[in-house]
């Protein structure tokens, strides 16, 4: 295979994991915002709609749901610092030789 | 002192000055949306930055020594020097890397006096590039690899160079829609506080992985030319003295901030909002850590002006000025050509004179050049005070006078 095949090969990939990672978390991010200022209520919104407190608990969740990537990504850096690598093979992250 | 101790000296010195380039051409593409949306105030972002690139330097144990091997051949695969090269006690082979040095920074601080955000890997490699086919004809440059798998200049810089951007713009133009899709509804100030550490957070990410993967470069060209000159031998470790000072030097650029570069990045190509802000540096971070998980080279650069020009198509009613994008494109092109004429005639100047004397004009070409690019700057000066400034097209434009490129 010549060198634009196996460019090709990784672009799709690094696309993948792109769209995944850089626009899904920013995706779960902003619902987090939404659902936050659902349960803000008032001026958090322009249709100045009553607080939900339900809202809140959900935006917590959310964020959580980015911290850990966020948490993951660093630990991938530092691993591959270390001559590791993090691997997903159970699913959950575990941290393995390279 | 022998004379290629002295020629040593002055390679890990020129070394280290570009790692000080890399890091304040590169302030911009962790920091320039965090800056240019206020998320952050210009110096604690760059302190942060600063913060994070001198963590991240210390954080890559792995042993960048092949680094070179991708696109000259001067060291055997496991990342010792040619003896062809050594035989002279490394004289020859330390001219090459100075030379390509030179050449490296010379174009960074050109690229830094335009505002232009070129890459730094690639004027690494260009330099590199050019001093090798100076020093040992085409056939010392490794074009195309052996197509077993993705290497040489095509593969390993040209290639993921017109890629990456691409990817990067995608990524941040999908998330910026998806973001505004979302948040319809809610009240600007109440997602601008949302987004502003949103901000913060993915910048810090790429700020870290920018300190990981280019002071790791530095580090391997310093620790060749020790092992060229017979000061060191193990090639699966690094001196600690070269880590520590290659992770200060790009922190210390970091911190010290390319404005220009910063000003250009932030405010010149598209208006940023905190949401756009946080869809480019997820995007930026994303791609850096996916593609450097994949094996896939490619520069911090290419991905964050890809990421934030995304971020200005993905806005509905943006304005994006594809005027300075074009700009910007065509200073990625000549980049690595640019680089490698400049180190190619740092090799044939140094060639001809010869030995130390050789070594010391280049390096003192070198300051010559440095001094003069500085200079020019100062007579339009960027920094933190005027960085977020209206941006004016028609004055932009005349800035650097005479030097447009």
């Amino acid at each position: 295979m010549s060198n634009l095949g196996f460019a090709l090969e990784g672009a799709w990939k690094v696309l993948l994991a792109g769209l995944l990672l850089g626009a899904g978390l920013p995706a779960i991010f902003a619902l987090g915002i939404r659902s936050m200022a659902f349960g803000a209520g008032g001026d958090a919104e322009v249709d100045h709609a009553p607080p939900h407190p339900v809202g809140r608990i959900g935006a917590y969740l959310l964020f959580a749901v980015v911290l850990l990537a966020v948490v993951l990504g660093i630990t991938f850096i530092v691993a591959g610092g270390f001559g590791k690598a993090l691997s997903f093979e159970h699913i959950y992250p575990t941290i393995v030789d390279k | 002192m022998t004379e290629t101790t002295v020629i040593l000296v002055l390679v890990v010195v020129t070394a280290l000055g570009f790692d000080f380039t890399n890091g304040f051409h590169d302030t911009a593409n962790a920091m320039a949306t965090s800056i240019a949306t206020g998320a952050l105030r210009p110096k604690v972002a760059v302190a942060l930055s600063g913060i994070l690139n001198l963590i991240g330097a210390f954080l890559s144990v792995e042993v960048a020594l092949t680094v070179s091997n991708a696109v000259v051949r001067i060291q055997n695969s496991d990342g010792t020097p040619k003896d062809s090269l050594t035989s002279d006690g490394g004289t020859a082979l330390l001219l090459i890397v100075l030379a390509g040095l030179v050449g490296s920074i010379v174009w960074n601080l050109f690229t830094w006096l335009l505002g232009l955000p070129s890459s730094s890997s690639h004027a690494l490699f260009g330099g590199l590039i050019g001093a090798t086919i100076a020093g040992l004809g085409w056939a010392g440059v490794n074009w195309n690899g052996d197509g077993s798998k993705l290497d040489g200049v095509v593969g390993k810089v040209i290639l993921p160079a017109l890629l990456s951007p691409v990817i990067a713009g995608v990524v941040a133009a999908v998330g910026t829609w998806l973001i505004y899709k979302i948040t319809v509804g809610v009240a600007a100030r109440f997602t601008d506080n949302g987004f502003r550490w949103g901000q913060i957070g993915s910048a810090s990410l790429v700020s870290l992985a920018h300190g990981t993967n280019d002071a790791q470069k530095t580090m391997g060209v310093i620790t060749l030319a020790l092992i060229a000159s017979g000061e060191w031998t193990d090639t699966k470790s690094i001196p600690f003295w070269v880590k520590a000072s290659c992770a200060l030097a790009i922190a210390a650029g970091t911190y010290l901030g390319g404005w220009r570069i910063i000003r250009t990045l932030g405010k010149g190509l598209v208006e940023i909002a905190p949401p756009q802000g946080m869809a480019a540096e997820s995007s930026s971070a994303a791609v850096i850590l996916a593609s450097s998980h994949l094996g896939f080279a490619l520069s911090t650069t290419h991905v964050a002006t890809g990421s934030i020009l995304g971020s200005g198509v993905g806005k509905p009613g943006a304005q994006v000025r594809w005027r300075v994008a074009g700009r910007m494109v065509a200073a990625w092109l000549i980049t690595l050509p640019s680089a490698a004429v400049v180190g190619a005639l740092m090799w044939f100047l140094g060639d001809a004179i010869g030995g130390l004397g050789g070594a010391l004009v280049i390096f003192l070409v070198l300051l010559a050049a440095a001094g003069y690019m500085y200079w020019h700057s100062r007579k339009t000066p960027v920094d933190h005070n005027n960085v977020n400034d209206e941006w004016d097209e028609t004055a932009e434009r005349r800035e650097p006078a005479g030097t447009a490129a």
